[in-house]
């Protein structure tokens, strides 16, 4: 028994440690969106601020840490992903719908072959996808002299279409093949032996059974072609998505915008489950009150009696939500109590550093006025010091990015 | 032929013929031969190509195996070890991932009560549809030289200078092992999860230890999604250029950041192409290597 609980322990460790390696970096990440700091980080906290969802930062040297909501750049990018994922829905849905459908179709041999070739898209590395889109049609651009097709050849946001489409459409194939395993082929049948035509059945019939198909394949479709990066560096040229500029970001330095960025796609990520969890709970509920209704139609006579479910019931989760709440009411105020909340506080930890620094600076002067006044040189513009570097942390931890 | 279009009605039948064709001859086929035809041609400036220089050439994969006609070393040391050292990393990763994945498998598909492995399992989707670079970035900040990590070992007296987990790749390892896990996870999951509970039963009954009912019957019965998981997560690795960019240290490069060197910064697009393809052979091989070694088909392996 002895030995059991031992394991039972080792197994709910080893959850545990599974289970903060998968989100206890990006909880620390959401975190240090509100520190104040121009590194993101936890341990010298600065100040609890909104800043780097609001508009940032201007340096002292003028170098602006843009906020989320003054980024133009990223802006930009967001809307340029949102018309590429539009567009890869719009081909890539049908395109998985058509395949999966002439799939069932086939005979046994072609069957192999073409699943083969359909899903070999998965098994390509991104980046060649990418980088085959984009030599293939500067080809056709460059034959096609100037005009349309140049235009489009040349075009980022058409070839990270084209590229994404791909490979997302496998993703949609092979949704749709799975729906289609479970079709039952006599509906056709009935339908046509009824007097409708062949466009007919596939519009009344086959399209409403592969709905819910539809609706989860434009959905993958769309997040994976928001969040793929390495077939869209290649393919988009000289454009931006939003991707490439969170890329390119990292890549000069990093902020705690980003972080806030990170925050806010998090929080959309986990009200999308919450939402999506709940729809399919209450589907799963009606079903069973369906079943029960049915069975209960079915044996009137019996002893069977409906047990009514509550139409309000408290979920457990309530609990854990209002000690978050609880949690995080007193944690503020606390903040708030020792001043490290809002605008007063960051002022405060700017003019802190700067005079720090220019007192490092002047002792740094001193030495250098007695050097230089026993080669009696001149001092002049010092003053300016303070402003230019009036930031230490920003060079601090600056070096080695890329 | 004809039978297709009698079956489906011709709009129809016009609409499935033109999806698939452009789909797959023109986004999938032609693309890839062309670009292996691109590797074999001379870097040429767009207005020379189809002239009389444009010729098949071996120079770009020679440039991989010798490196240039300038440089004093007889092979491409450089290049060559980028190239192995991804795939062996990938491979490493690959492993890593395995191990560390089965458990957790095993748990949800049959330890825990069906409710909490639900939970579980929405729960880690959650990360995945995060962003890979912003997951990376998670790891920089965990990692960086005044980051989470060290800040909290100088503080707790364990080491007195920060470490540089970046320059030493730790982070980056950290980083592709993190980066698709979940791509590990779920083929497993559902490969244990369709295991009759009553083998296991029955192998306990009969006196099996626990690693040898995992050895003899769980791991044959899983073994598609061992292959399915093993293979997405070489081929993710491989091919990764978004943890590398963030997470990488300055003279490490992944081979994925060659290409694009190549591509983006040196305009040479049929070196690129070069080493694209050469990247491509390697997937393609690791394909038929994990279906040779577990005996599956390749419509088992991709689900």
């Amino acid at each position: 028994m002895r030995a059991q609980y031992v394991l039972k322990f080792f197994l709910g460790l080893y959850i545990f440690i599974f289970l903060s390696y998968l989100f206890g970096p990006l909880i620390i990440m959401s975190i240090t969106a509100f520190n104040s700091l121009e590194f993101p980080s936890i341990t010298p906290w600065e100040c609890f601020s909104w800043r780097w969802f609001q508009e940032g930062k201007i340096a002292y040297d003028g170098q602006h840490l843009a906020g989320l909501s003054s980024d133009w750049r990223l802006h930009d990018g967001i809307i340029k992903s949102l018309i590429i994922g539009l567009g890869v829905v719009i081909l890539s849905v049908p395109i998985g719908m058509a395949a999966s459908i002439v799939l069932t179709q086939v005979h046994s041999r072609l069957r192999t072959i073409f699943y083969s070739v359909s899903i070999m898209p998965v098994l390509f590395p991104g980046v060649i996808i990418g980088i085959s889109t984009v030599v293939l049609w500067d080809r056709i651009a460059t034959i096609g002299g100037e005009g349309f097709i140049a235009d489009i050849g040349r075009n980022g946001i058409f070839l990270t279409i084209l590229g994404q489409t791909c490979f997302i459409s496998t993703y949609c194939f092979l949704i749709f093949v799975a729906r289609l395993q479970r079709f039952d082929q006599t509906q056709e049948e009935a339908a046509l032996d009824l007097g409708a035509n062949q466009t007919q059945v596939f519009f009344k019939i086959l399209i409403p059974y592969l709905m819910p198909a539809i609706a989860s394949s434009a959905v993958i479709a769309f997040l994976a072609s928001f969040e793929n990066y390495n077939t869209t560096v290649f393919s988009i040229l000289s454009d931006q998505t939003l991707t490439t500029v969170i890329a390119s970001k990292v890549r000069l330095g990093i902020s705690p915008a980003i972080s806030a960025l990170a925050l806010a796609i998090i929080t959309l990520t986990i009200i999308a489950a919450i939402i999506y969890e709940l729809l399919r709970r209450r589907e799963d509920r009606k079903k069973k009150e369906r079943q029960e209704k049915l069975l209960f139609e079915q044996t009137q006579d019996s002893r069977l009696t409906i047990n009514k479910t509550k139409s309000f019931r408290i979920p457990k989760s309530i609990f854990v939500i209002l000690l978050i709440l609880i949690v995080g009411f007193f944690g503020f105020n606390q903040l708030v109590k020792n001043n490290l909340y809002g605008q007063e506080c960051v002022i405060a930890a700017e003019s802190a550093k700067k005079s720090k620094f220019s007192e490092q600076l002047k002792l740094l002067q001193e030495n250098q006025v007695s050097q230089e006044s026993l080669e009696g040189g001149e001092l002049g513009g010092n003053q300016d010091y303070g402003d230019i570097f009036g930031d230490p942390n920003l060079f601090k931890d600056f070096g080695g990015f890329d | 032929m004809r039978s297709f279009f009698s079956k489906n009605g011709t709009l129809i039948s016009s609409y499935f013929i033109i999806a698939i064709v452009f789909w797959l001859i023109f986004l999938i086929i032609i693309p890839q031969l062309y670009m292996l035809d691109l590797s074999f041609r001379p870097n040429l400036p767009p207005l020379l190509r189809g002239g009389p220089d444009d010729v098949h050439t071996l120079v770009h994969y020679k440039h991989f195996i010798f490196g240039s006609e300038s440089s004093e070393d007889p092979y491409n040391y450089v290049d060559i070890g980028v190239f192995f050292n991804t795939i062996l990393t990938a491979i490493f990763v690959t492993i890593i991932n395995l191990s560390f994945c089965y458990p957790i498998a095993f748990y949800m598909a049959k330890v825990a009560n069906p409710n909490s492995a639900r939970l579980l399992i929405v729960s880690l989707i959650i990360p995945f549809w995060i962003n890979e670079l912003l997951r990376s970035f998670a790891l920089r900040i965990l990692f960086a030289g005044e980051g989470v990590i060290n800040n909290v070992l100088i503080s707790l007296g364990f080491i007195d200078t920060s470490i540089n987990f970046i320059a030493m790749d730790i982070a980056l390892y950290t980083g592709l092992t993190y980066a698709y896990i979940l791509l590990m996870i779920f083929p497993l999951y559902n490969a244990i999860e369709s295991l009759d509970t009553n083998q296991l039963e029955a192998a306990k009954d009969l006196g099996s230890s626990t690693i040898r009912t995992h050895w003899r019957i769980v791991i044959p019965h899983a073994k598609a999604g061992i292959a399915s998981g093993c293979t997405m997560v070489f081929m993710l690795t491989a091919g990764a250029l978004a943890t590398p960019v963030v997470l990488s240290s300055p003279n490490t490069y992944w081979f994925t950041q060659l290409i694009y060197q190549w591509f983006n910064m040196n305009d040479n697009w049929s070196r690129g192409s070069a080493y694209s393809i050469l990247l491509l052979t390697v997937s393609v091989v690791f394909v038929l290597l994990m279906m040779r070694l577990f005996k599956v088909k390749i419509g088992e392996i991709i689900r």
